[in-house]
């Protein structure tokens, strides 16, 4: 979802806090709510997408600067010695 | 600390040899003899002998004149009555853990050699720590404060950690339990995680070094939103790495914010004063990071949940505005009786219509028969006159009520009588004639317009006939009557 006049994650957020409170107060004529009610939506939508678009995963930085993929033992759901117990 | 410094020296320094039954364990020269040496070679017994009696000493005193020249230490140690030259060389100075400066009460190990270009005697020195103090807790004050005094651990200096962490570089040495800890809370409490691991020695020699090197490193990975640099619990020489300038340094060049995570619960460490921000722990730290992206996550479905009620209550509350003036008295029913009106107002308009029309046809009819019979008069001038007002009636009458149409019918109707009466023809049929005076262009209203011999045109009901004038009888106000009786 491409929303260009977004700057950041923590922007984005602040400015849907911004609308829901102006929303809450709701002195608002119907055509500014659903203005600003669509913008909140996509706002929202932007957010959850950041939340979300990382893939857990993690990674080694060798000596030569590379990202490897970690070892198996430390990835920790398939790792045979923490099976079965905390 | 103490407790180092309360081993009984193994080596007092002795001024005076003890004295030997035997020569000097030189070999090759017996003692007492009287033989000539060159200065090189005194000087190498000299050595010999001292080095083999003092091959580890402990000696206790006052630092002065020091300086280092090449990677090497010089200073003298000395107390009220004495003095003695010490060299530190190169692997030895690496080792120290604080800087030494004139003044400092020491004690230093090592042993006493002779320097034989100068004929010098002097401790190399192996070993410094401070006296009394441990030389941890010197180098840690010592760098404390020249830190401090840099501004490197000002507040205004330390970065927020970021509002989303996701991808999160931790430095720690990849067999410890620090790693574990991170990598479970993070498991647990971070799903979107993304983790860069920068291995590093976090103890022994070199490990301040690796982990500045590991924080340069990482903070070159594109996209790394916080850095935890740290390791598990330890003494305060297995945390040392951390109380070292190099890291210190790293973590504030660290292009990303840095959360120290040395294993420590009550101490802090250097690394922990230079950090952005401190965790007592590797789990604490992770759960630090944890607890922001949950934190975020709740905040924006919070946002979410308040603006989709917002708009909804909102929607609700005009609808029920609008709900409720619907059903408002002065308004219910309104569309019925809009509807009624309606039909109403069509079935008035098309009665209407037909009325209108259909008087309008009759009394076009009577005034097409009328025409008829004046078109031969001068009568066209009223007939057009009525027209025009019929035609205005008819425009008129079309948007009007009931009661107005019943006006236009009578008034119609009167219409229609008067031309009826108005008609010539009507009177002629009573018995009237028209006089017309000889060219049939005015009427003869008064007989004194005639003379005897004119011709007139009478019009009668029923034709007409030309006829001349014989005589003129008196004017009299009472014309009529003996007109009528010639023609009788």
């Amino acid at each position: 979802m491409s929303t260009p006049d977004i700057k950041d994650f923590e922007a984005a957020l602040v400015e849907l806090e911004g609308i829901v409170r102006k929303l809450e107060e709701g002195d608002l004529t119907l055509e500014s709510s659903l203005g600003l009610y669509e913008r909140g939506i996509a706002l929202s939508r932007y957010c959850h997408a950041r939340l979300e678009d990382v893939e857990r995963r993690i990674e080694l930085l060798n000596e030569r600067g590379e990202l490897r993929p970690a070892p198996a033992n430390l990835t920790g759901g398939d790792d045979p010695e923490r099976k079965g117990g905390r | 600390m103490t407790s180092l410094f309360d081993l009984p020296f193994e080596d007092e320094p002795d001024p005076e040899p003890e004295p030997a039954p035997e020569p000097p364990r030189v070999p090759g020269r017996p003692a007492g003899s009287a033989e000539i040496l060159s200065v090189s070679q005194l000087t190498a017994d000299l050595r010999n002998v001292i080095e083999a009696q003092f091959p580890r000493a402990a000696v206790e005193g006052e630092l002065s004149n020091c300086r280092s020249w090449n990677g090497q230490l010089y200073f003298t140690l000395k107390d009220a009555s004495a003095q003695l030259r010490v060299v530190m060389f190169r692997t030895a100075v690496r080792l120290l853990r604080f800087k030494p400066e004139d003044g400092q009460h020491v004690v230093a190990r090592g042993r006493i050699s002779v320097y034989e270009p100068k004929g010098e005697y002097q401790l190399i020195c192996e070993r410094l720590e401070p006296h009394g103090l441990g030389a941890l807790q010197l180098a840690f004050d010592q760098l404390k404060r020249r830190l401090a005094a840099e501004g490197l651990f000002d507040e205004s200096r330390k970065r927020p950690l970021p509002a989303l962490p996701r991808k999160i570089g931790v430095i720690t040495s990849l067999d410890a339990a620090a790693l574990r800890d991170i990598l479970t809370v993070l498991r647990a409490r971070h799903p979107h995680a993304h983790v860069v691991i920068r291995p590093a020695r976090v103890q022994g020699d070199g490990a301040a070094q690796d982990i500045a090197r590991a924080l340069a490193a990482i903070g070159r990975v594109p996209g790394l939103d916080v850095v935890v640099v740290g390791r598990g619990g330890g003494s305060i020489e297995d945390l040392w790495a951390f109380n070292e300038e190099v890291v210190a340094r790293a973590i504030v060049r660290c292009p990303v914010p840095v959360i120290s995570a040395v294993g420590h619960e009550t101490d802090f460490t250097i690394a922990d004063f230079a950090a952005d921000v401190r965790a007592a722990t590797p789990s604490a730290a992770a759960a630090l990071v944890a607890s922001r992206y949950e934190e975020v996550c709740g905040r924006l479905l919070r946002q979410r949940e308040r603006l989709r009620s917002a708009l909804g209550s909102r929607v609700l509350r005009l609808r029920g505005r609008v709900q409720r003036l619907e059903s408002a008295p002065a308004l219910a029913g309104w569309p019925g009786r809009l509807a009624m009106r309606g039909r109403h107002v069509a079935e008035t308009t098309h009665a209407l219509q037909r009325a209108v029309r259909g008087s309008l046809d009759r009394a076009a009819r009577r005034l097409a028969g009328l025409h008829n019979r004046l078109e031969a008069r001068d009568l066209r001038r009223r007939v057009g006159l009525a027209r025009g007002r019929l035609m205005q009636a008819d425009g008129r009458s079309r948007a009007a009520m009931i009661h107005v149409q019943h006006r236009r019918q009578a008034q119609l109707a009167a219409l229609a009588g008067r031309l009826d009466s108005l008609s010539p023809l009507a009177v002629l049929g009573r018995g009237y004639a028209l006089c017309w005076d000889a060219d049939a262009q005015t009427l003869v209203r008064d007989a004194a317009a005639l003379g005897p011999g004119d011709r007139v045109r009478v019009v009668v009901s029923r034709g007409a006939f030309e006829a001349s004038v014989t005589r003129i009888e008196a004017v009299t106000g009472e014309a009529g009557t003996p007109n009528d009786r010639p023609e009788r």
